[in-house]
Order: structure tokens, then C-alpha cells, then sequence
């Protein structure tokens, strides 16, 4: 059981996961289409819009081929807005995730992260999806020229990310009492870096609980060698 | 150059030596003085006597303002007095400031005075009731000063961080309107030198000075910097002021000078040797001007402006100095049919307290000279516009009377549609887009002496962008995959020129120029992969070849011309027709295909609804005509190689975007180019007209017929099947129209394989549409099977897969009497039993 690495993705594994997700790009040259293992990429004829997914759009916009189009919720405003949600409506909860694109037919659907189009130009612009906080990293950090007012998004990224990890922590306390912690509209990114903390905090209240389960039961083993009768004992439960 | 004046006056000892402030009551009969001493002096105007001495007052004054009742002194303790003018006493201690205060500024109905300090919050005061107190509290350095636009509406602060607030009043809670970084320079708010902003009369600009010693105008409307007072001082400008009908702009700078400049050229008329000036006042209707130095006296100088330029200061409020006046430019254009263009300039007459009203009978008479130019060299011929008034024969009468008067006694005048280029923005700041499309953009700035174009591609691989000094001041250009044309108009001497510049060439140059007739200015041109077409105001389409060979020239039926735009060998011109029933011409458009001498369409109307206006024409990638409407609409022409037969219809009403649904969104668009099934426009936010720098990006729509009003889907999973119908429908119009246009075009063309698939691929399309909508009619219930059949025999499909199909969605609903009537319809079908007809 000697397992070195930690349970579940490392954020590391998140981020480069979340490099599948679909972004909106304007093309600066052509580009005929991209036979991939993942499917054909659209053909890029500037200026017309293309939707490719992220690492392939960063490998562009690095080579200045491209320019990146920031999802609808990467803007100051909205971030503002859902800054607003967070702390102002939402006050215990997070703020919920954008809701499912209507479709035509309910077949071949996939309902996970990478493959719905929350990345793209016309994504929601008033919830943060599930790789808000990596998505909104990378392209900052790639491509700051073509967000709108990039110092002011990273500020407004950074209180975010404060104000839903205080949430998270928040969320713990309760844990104390076998209740359950809501993590509706939680990112990708946050959900592993706070399963270090989380885990940590379950298994030690285990721990806690366990040893006391111990005692219980010692004490009930004991108790049942001496000869109580069960109304007795369903009192001591009644504790 | 105006030389040195040397006849001298000799200043009054006001005040003990420091800084000493002034002010004229806007009547114009007093001149009230504070300095560094405890009392203000009030002078009265044309008297040589002692003034009046106001005693109980603070010491140490750092401001004063005044109405004809009552003045307003602040001092460096910190106090705002309000003293009667009437009785010379304090009337009362209007505001306390812990700081010392530095400027204070009276809004121009006399009932706010703002108040700057050394705080951090500028105080908007109350004059009446000191109570009612309104706090600009954005800016993070004290105030050094204010000034309220000549409205009342904006107040203008120069912080001491060098950046300018400009807040609007009209409100219930200020709003911060505008920061302009950069204008002015840091300076600490008791430093001598001035950032004052100062609103020009017209109030649709403000000069302030700038660390290079000049005073910049900036308009308020775009926030761009239009001329510039240069090179007049050579220390730091500590006082300047508009002249009270803005023709003249008086200045004194560390230099230990006192300029006078006009407007119009920006030259200095007058100097004067006068050190230490803190603050100058223009007497409200005379020619005086006063001013007041460091050292506390006080200069009234009578007749300071030269006699040879009294005729400046005799006229009506000018026009503050714009590099492209925007008004100038809707007057050169001719009688356009903007409404609210002309709103807006009646409103400037109404202001309450304009200058001419306070000028009286003297500005009285010329009331519409503002815009009609009574001395001969008005600015309206500068030669910063030649031309641009290529009907003057329309425009002889004032077009922007005021309505009343123009009904009272005027005979009635159409309005016409204004000649345009398409994909062109007009002139703000020195800057405009001379054209945008799919291809790049092409952007020229005014350099005062020439002009700079360059042009940009989005494909940066296939083009390369370039750049060129322009001495002909090109103000119209088109660019397509080949090349890039521009034209100008003609200036004093040369006739109007166009130049097109291929991208590529295999031989040294192949760049060339042509001139057109003397005297013949053009309103449109257009550039097609064939041809060459040049619309000009003699009504003449000039079509040349590539290469500069003259190909045709033909009339145009309907005058004047409006525009142009063209695709491989067909020209569409637009022009002003017939009178309508809304008092508007009509526009008529001609469509031609220039190589083989056809007219597809000739003298039709293009559909608008009653007072819109076209806002652009442009063929699509199919080459398809469309236009774009004032009203948002975005029209296609249907069935246009066939005479007669050319029909309008909607594809995209914008108003109705999904995005502007919720209500909360304003904002218009600014049509593109139609491509790839998609509408490509740039969203101009928050009451912009036209797109701007830095270059915003391209949107695009997908196109939508409008059918219903119904909302759009919303994202709610279980409901979306209940929209499914109106979009169904929506899908089954607008495929139709696609399969309309295509088989004109694939009928018409040598049509490759790949367009006669995508026919084929389009009919289907339109019967798929038609096949969902028959399963949601199946799923309602069993009465809708009238409805139903009549769906079916709407069906395109010659081959009978496509009602096989249906037979089976009725039979999979049960509905076997439908699924029996589909089967007769399909056999019938087949026998070519059906009548057509």
C-alpha cells in the first residue's frame, strides 16, 4: 500500500487536462484542417472565428498566428458580477455553474468538462465553469494582450479564487458533525487543491471518531460481560 | 506675427503682495478681486474710482466667484464666505473645509459652487440651501481646480496626479464620466503653474495646458484631442481664458507674457509683457480684459483686442477649434436626413444662459451664424475641408433652422439620402477608417500638413501590411484580395485623383493614377476583383479596368448619387429617386453587369421603412446584394439577375438578438460583411456610431429570419422542446431563402461541382425542416392533421424518399388517415399528376 502519490488528480493533471477545453480564436493566417486523433480541426480562414481546443490555440497564439477570444466571462464586468454573487446572494453557497446548452437531440450527449462549448465565445457570461480557474490562468498568462483589461481580471480572478477557498474552508467546520458540504458549482482546479485539506481534515475526524467508537464499544463489551440487561444499553445509545 | 504692444497700463495696487484672484459678474458691471490680504475689492466696471472695500472676510483668499447678486470668496483656512453684492457683507459661511481650500467654481445658473480643497473630496454646495451638499469623491490626490462646462452638466477636476475627472451633475449622484490621463502634468495644488480646464463656449470642447507648455483642446464627445495652442509660451501657463464667445483665447505664462491667440488659426494676435499673471477675466461684452499678479495688483486693460480683430470679438459664440468638425462635416454633406443631428443643435440654442443671451442685442442678429458663414472666410470653407459640399445648390438654405420657423415661412424641401462610402467611419480626433471589410482595414490620421495611411490585413500571411505618407489627403478607399484603391477629392487647382495600388505584381510597378474632370468630386467608389467604379457628383459612373484602362462611362438615372458597391462584374449604384410619402426621397437602385452590358435591375426602389436610412450596402460572399438599415435590419436581395423580379428580404433583425433579450444591453452594430452564413459586425457600446480606435473585433451573428415573437430558447433542457416549432419555422424560411439565392446563383454561373452539391444539400436541408416540423404537428394531437398534409405538400423532393420518410412519422404517431393522404400525395407526385398552379 505503499502508493507515493496522493489520491486523485494533481493539479498539475488538472491543468493539463483543462487544455482540452474548446476556446474561440481569430485566425492571423490560413490553415487548412488538422487531421488529429481527437477529431479534424475547422479549417482557419482569418477573419472568420474557429473553435479549437486550448492547447492548440496557445501553440497559435505563441507562434502569433492567432488571437485568442476570452470567453464571455473572463470580462471585468462579469467577473465583477459573479464576485458580487459570491459574496453578496450566495453568501454560503458557491456561485452556480452555468447551466446545460439546449439540444436537439438527447443522444450521444456528454455533459462533462471538457467537451461543453463553456470556454468559447459564446459561453454563459454570468457563472464560472468548471475550469474557470485554470482556463482563466493560462490565458492570462498566455495571452494578456487580447483579454479585455487583463491587471484588472487578475485582480478580480485572485478575490474570487479568496473568496471561494474561504468557502471551502468554511465548509469544513461542519464536517465535524457527519454533515455534508455542498460543492455545487465548485472548479476543477479547486476541487484538487483542496483535497489535500479536506481529505486530510475527514480522515483525522475518522481518526477522532474512531478512537472514541473504540472506547464505546469497549466500554459496551464490558458492561455486557457484567450483566446489564438491553434497556440499559439503549439508554447509554440514547446518549 | 503680431509685434510686441508697448503702450503699457499700470497696474492697480489691490491686495499685499501673493496670489490674487479675480472674477466679472456676468452682467458684466463688476470686477471683484481677492488676495493674500483680508478684504476683497469690488470694481465697478467703467468707473475710475476707489473700489468698494469688503472687509470682514478671511485672510489668505485663494478663490473667488461671482454671480450678479451675490460673491463667493475661499480661503486658506478653509472657509467658503458667501457675500451679498447687494449690501457688501458676509452673508454667510457657505462650507468649512479642514484644508485649505484652492478652487471654487459656480455652476452657470449661479445655484452650485463646487468647492476644492486639499481634501480628497471636492464639495458641490448648494448656493441656497447649504445643506444640500454633493461629493466627487474618485479622484486619489487633492483638487487643484474646477470649472462647470458652459450647461451646468459636467464639472471638469484637475488633480494633482495630473489626470482630469470630468463627472456629470445632472444626476441625483454624480457619476464620474470621464478620467483623461495624460493631458495634464503633476502639479501640487499651490504650485503657480496652471492645469485649469477650461470649457470652450460651444461646450463641446475644453483646452487645458500641457506639460510642453501648450494649450491642447480636447472634445468632450469622443475625448480626443483636436488642436493644440503651441509654442506660444516659454515658461509653464499659469492663467488662460476663453474669450466669451470662444473666438479668442487669452494666456499668460511664467515668461512674463500675456498672449493673445485666435482660434481659428491658433496664431498668437498680440503680446504683452506683463509678469507674475495669476488669473485673467474677459469682461462678458466688452473689450476688456482684466487680470491679476502674484504681487496683488490688478490690470483692467480696455481694448486689448487689436482693432483689426474687434471683428472677431463681435461675432456670435464660434465653434471650438475641432482638427474635423463634426458639425462642419454633417453642413458639407449636403441636406441629409439625420432627425437627430438636428436636435442637437437646437438644443445649443436653448441652453438657458447661452452666451447670446447674455450678449443680447449685440449677438442677436447672427444667432445662425454659427453655422452660416457671414465674413466670407468662415470656417466652414477652411481649407482643412475643401470640399465635401458637393451640392451647393441644396444647401444655400440654413438645412438646421429651427423647425418652427422653417414650417412658418420656408417652401418645402425633400430631405435626401447623404452620399456615403461604404465601410468608412467619418473623421474623430485626427483619425478615421477610410474602410473596413473582411479583407484588413485601411485607417489614415491627419498629420496637419499630409495625411498617413496604413493598411492592415487580418490574413497576415497572405498580405503584407503597409504604410505611406499621403500628400493628397485620400479620404475614400476600398480593398479586396487584389488590391487597394483610394481617392481623392479635388483641392484648390487639382481635380479629384483615384490611385489603386495591386498587392502583388510581377513587373517593377503597377501602381497608377488617374485624374477625373476639373470641378467633378466623387461620392463613392468601389473596388471588385474585375473592374473599377467611381461614382462622382456629375452623376457619371466610371468604370476602369485593373489596370487603369478608362472602360465605360454611363449616367446614372436617379441624382444625386448616394453609393456604390460591386462584385466581380456587376455594379450596384444607389441614388436618390422620387419624393416618398414620409417627405423623403426614395432610393433607387440599378444593378449592372458592366462586362457584357446587362441591367438586371434598373431605377428599383430599395425597401425602407419610412425614415430610416441606409446605413451600408455590400455584396455577400455569394455576391448577393444586402443592405443594412437604421432601423438594424439586415435585407437580402432575392431573385436580382432576373429584370424585374428583385425582391427584399429580411434575414437578420438585430433588435431581436438573443443577446439584447434580457433588456440590460445597449448596443448597435455596425454592419460588415455578410459571409459564410453569418452576419460579420462590429458592437458599438454605449452610444457610439461608429467603430474607433484602438480596432475593435469582428462579431458575428448567425442569420435569423424574423418570424415570431417568441423568446428564444432558454436554456432550461425540458422546455426547449416547447420553442421547438417557431425556430422549426424560423429554419424552413430562411433554408428557403438559401435555396433561393443558390439556385439563381448555380442557374446563373458556370456552377462548380461543389455549389451544385450544396443545392442539393440546401433542398434537403429545407425538407429536413419540414419533416421535424411535421413530427411536432403529429406529436400535438390527431385535429392537426389539415395542418400536417399541408406541410407535406409543402415539400420540395422530387424523388418520394423525402414523403416516404413522412408516411412513416405519421405512422409512427398512429396517425394512419394522414400516413393514407401522405401515400395518394406521393403517388400522385410520382404520375406528375399534381398541378402546378
Amino acid at each position: 500500500m505503499a502508493l507515493p502519490l496522493p489520491p486523485g488528480l494533481t493539479p498539475p493533471e488538472v491543468a493539463f487536462l483543462c487544455e482540452m477545453e474548446l476556446v474561440t480564436v481569430v485566425p492571423r493566417q490560413r490553415l487548412e484542417g488538422l487531421e488529429l486523433l481527437g477529431g479534424t480541426t475547422p479549417e482557419l480562414r482569418p477573419p472568420y472565428r474557429a473553435v479549437l481546443p486550448l492547447w492548440l490555440a496557445l501553440l497559435l497564439k505563441r507562434q502569433r498566428r492567432a488571437n485568442i477570444l476570452p470567453p464571455p466571462w473572463l470580462h471585468p464586468s462579469s467577473l465583477d458580477t459573479i464576485l458580487r454573487l459570491e459574496t453578496e446572494v450566495h453568501k454560503e453557497t458557491f456561485s452556480p455553474p452555468p447551466l446545460f446548452p439546449p439540444s436537439n437531440n438527447n443522444l450521444h450527449e456528454t455533459r462533462s468538462a471538457p467537451f461543453l462549448p463553456s470556454c468559447t465565445a459564446d459561453a454563459a457570461a454570468d457563472a464560472l465553469p468548471y475550469h474557470w480557474l485554470e482556463v482563466g490562468e493560462i490565458l492570462l498568462d498566455a495571452a494578456p494582450d487580447d483579454l479585455v483589461e487583463p491587471d484588472t481580471v487578475r485582480r478580480l480572478m485572485r478575490d474570487l479564487r479568496e473568496v471561494r477557498m474561504a468557502k471551502m474552508r468554511a465548509g469544513v467546520a461542519v464536517l465535524d458533525g457527519g454533515a455534508v458540504v455542498g460543492l455545487k458549482g465548485v472548479g476543477g482546479m479547486e476541487v484538487s487543491e483542496g483535497r489535500a485539506f479536506i481529505s486530510g481534515v475527514i480522515d483525522n475526524l475518522r481518526k477522532i471518531g474512531a478512537s472514541r467508537e473504540q472506547s464505546r464499544r469497549e466500554r459496551e463489551a464490558e458492561e455486557r460481560e457484567n450483566g446489564y440487561d438491553d434497556a440499559d444499553e439503549d439508554e447509554d445509545m440514547g446518549l | 506675427m503680431a509685434a510686441t504692444i508697448q503702450h503699457r497700463i499700470r497696474g492697480r495696487p489691490a491686495h499685499t503682495p501673493g496670489p490674487t484672484f479675480l472674477t466679472y459678474t456676468p452682467d458684466g458691471r463688476r470686477l471683484i478681486t481677492a488676495g493674500s490680504n483680508n478684504s476683497v475689492r469690488v470694481y465697478t466696471t467703467g468707473s475710475d474710482g476707489e473700489p468698494t472695500n469688503v472687509d470682514d472676510c478671511q485672510e489668505s483668499n485663494t478663490a473667488v466667484v461671482a454671480t450678479d447678486d451675490f460673491f463667493i470668496t475661499g480661503s486658506e483656512d478653509g472657509t467658503v464666505s458667501m457675500y451679498s453684492l447687494q449690501s457688501n457683507t458676509l452673508e454667510k459661511m457657505l462650507l468649512r473645509c479642514t484644508l485649505p481650500i484652492r478652487d471654487i467654481a459656480l455652476s452657470p445658473d449661479g445655484n452650485w459652487a463646487a468647492v476644492a480643497s486639499d481634501e480628497l473630496v471636492v464639495k458641490v454646495v448648494n448656493t441656497q440651501d447649504m445643506t444640500r451638499v454633493l461629493y466627487l469623491r474618485e479622484q486619489s490626490k487633492p483638487v487643484k481646480h474646477l470649472s462647470f462646462d458652459p450647461s451646468g452638466t459636467y464639472i471638469a477636476l484637475s488633480c494633482s496626479d495630473g489626470v482630469i475627472f470630468v463627472y456629470s451633475l445632472s444626476t441625483e449622484e454624480p457619476a464620474l464620466v470621464k478620467k483623461v490621463d495624460g493631458l495634464i502634468r503633476n502639479l501640487e495644488t499651490d504650485a503657480e503653474a496652471s492645469s485649469r480646464v477650461a470649457w470652450h463656449p460651444d461646450g463641446r470642447a475644453f483646452a487645458a495646458p500641457t506639460p510642453t507648455k501648450d494649450i491642447q483642446v480636447m472634445s468632450n464627445s469622443d475625448w480626443e484631442r483636436q488642436r493644440a495652442f503651441s509654442s506660444g509660451h516659454a515658461g509653464d501657463i499659469t492663467a488662460f481664458a476663453w474669450s466669451p464667445n470662444g473666438a479668442l483665447l487669452a494666456s499668460a505664462g511664467t515668461d512674463r507674457k500675456v498672449l493673445l491667440w485666435d482660434c481659428k488659426t491658433q496664431r498668437v494676435i498680440a503680446r504683452f509683457d506683463y509678469p507674475n499673471v495669476m488669473a485673467i477675466a474677459w469682461h462678458p461684452t466688452q473689450n476688456l480684459m482684466s487680470f491679476t499678479t502674484s504681487d496683488g495688483e490688478v490690470f483692467m486693460y480696455n481694448d486689448i483686442v487689436p482693432s483689426e480683430y474687434m471683428s472677431l470679438l463681435k461675432k456670435g459664440v464660434q465653434p471650438a477649434p475641432f482638427i474635423h468638425d463634426p458639425l462642419a462635416e454633417t453642413l458639407a454633406n449636403g441636406n441629409s436626413n439625420g432627425i437627430g443631428q438636428k436636435e442637437g443643435l437646437r438644443r445649443r440654442y436653448g441652453t438657458p444662459d447661452s452666451l447670446d443671451d447674455i450678449l443680447g442685442s449685440e449677438g442677436g442678429g447672427d444667432e445662425d451664424d454659427f453655422i452660416v458663414d457671414d465674413d466670407g472666410a468662415g470656417y466652414a470653407e477652411r481649407a482643412e475641408f475643401p470640399l465635401k459640399r458637393p451640392y451647393d445648390d441644396y444647401e444655400t438654405e440654413p438645412a438646421y433652422a429651427p423647425l418652427a420657423k422653417r414650417t412658418a415661412y420656408e417652401h418645402y424641401r425633400p430631405r435626401m439620402h447623404t452620399p456615403f462610402q461604404v465601410g468608412s467611419t467619418p473623421w474623430r480626433g485626427n483619425r478615421k477608417y477610410l474602410c473596413l471589410n473582411l479583407i484588413g482595414f485601411v485607417w489614415t490620421v491627419d498629420q496637419e500638413t499630409h495625411h498617413t495611411v496604413t493598411v492592415e490585413f487580418y490574413d497576415r500571411e497572405l498580405h503584407r501590411d503597409f504604410h505611406f505618407t499621403d500628400p493628397y489627403r485620400y479620404d475614400k478607399a476600398c480593398l479586396n484580395d487584389n488590391g487597394a484603391l483610394f481617392s481623392c477629392s479635388p483641392t484648390d487647382g487639382n481635380p479629384a485623383m483615384i490611385f489603386y495600388r495591386p498587392h502583388e505584381t510581377w513587373t517593377t510597378r503597377a501602381d497608377w493614377r488617374t485624374t477625373l474632370p476639373p470641378q467633378e468630386h466623387i461620392t463613392a467608389i468601389a473596388l471588385s476583383d474585375s473592374y473599377i467604379f467611381v461614382s462622382t457628383t456629375a452623376n457619371y459612373l466610371r468604370v476602369y479596368t485593373l489596370f487603369g484602362t478608362p472602360f465605360r462611362v454611363f449616367r446614372q438615372k436617379s441624382s444625386p448619387t448616394v453609393t456604390c458597391a460591386s462584385w466581380r462584374d456587376y455594379v450596384m449604384t444607389m441614388g436618390n429617386g422620387p419624393v416618398g410619402g414620409d417627405g423623403c426621397t426614395r432610393l433607387m437602385y440599378t444593378i449592372e453587369n458592366v462586362k457584357r452590358g446587362e441591367v438586371c435591375q434598373s431605377e428599383d426602389v430599395v425597401a425602407l421603412p419610412p425614415n430610416a436610412e441606409l446605413r451600408s450596402v455590400f455584396f455577400s460572399d455569394r455576391g448577393d446584394p444586402c443592405i443594412y438599415d437604421s432601423t438594424g435590419v439586415l435585407l437580402v436581395l432575392l431573385h436580382w439577375r432576373t429584370p424585374g423580379q428583385a425582391q427584399w428580404a429580411p434575414i437578420l433583425d438585430t433588435k431581436q438578438l438573443e443577446r439584447l433579450a434580457s433588456g440590460r444591453k445597449e448596443e448597435t452594430y455596425w454592419p460588415v460583411a455578410v459571409a459564410a452564413d453569418k452576419f460579420h459586425c462590429i458592437i458599438l457600446k454605449g452610444g457610439d456610431k461608429y467603430p474607433y480606435f484602438p480596432r475593435p473585433l469582428l462579431s458575428e451573428f448567425d442569420l435569423k429570419i424574423p418570424i415570431s415573437s417568441l423568446p428564444a430558447a432558454t436554456a432550461d433542457d425540458e422546455n426547449s422542446s416547447a420553442n421547438d416549432g417557431p425556430r422549426l419555422e424560423e429554419t424552413f424560411v430562411r433554408t428557403s431563402v438559401e435555396l433561393n439565392l443558390m439556385e439563381d446563383l448555380v442557374n446563373a454561373t458556370a456552377a462548380t461541382h461543389s455549389q451544385r452539391t450544396e443545392l442539393a444539400r440546401k433542398e434537403v436541408d429545407v425538407d429536413k425542416a419540414l419533416l421535424q416540423l411535421l413530427a411536432i404537428e403529429c406529436r400535438e394531437s390527431e385535429d392537426k392533421g389539415m395542418k400536417a398534409l399541408e406541410i407535406v405538400e409543402l415539400m420540395r423532393d422530387q424523388t418520394g424518399r423525402m414523403l416516404e420518410a413522412a408516411e412513416k412519422v405519421a405512422a409512427r404517431f398512429q396517425r394512419n388517415m394522414l400516413a393514407e393522404k401522405i401515400r395518394e400525395l406521393a403517388e400522385r407526385r410520382l404520375a406528375g399528376l399534381e398541378d402546378e398552379d
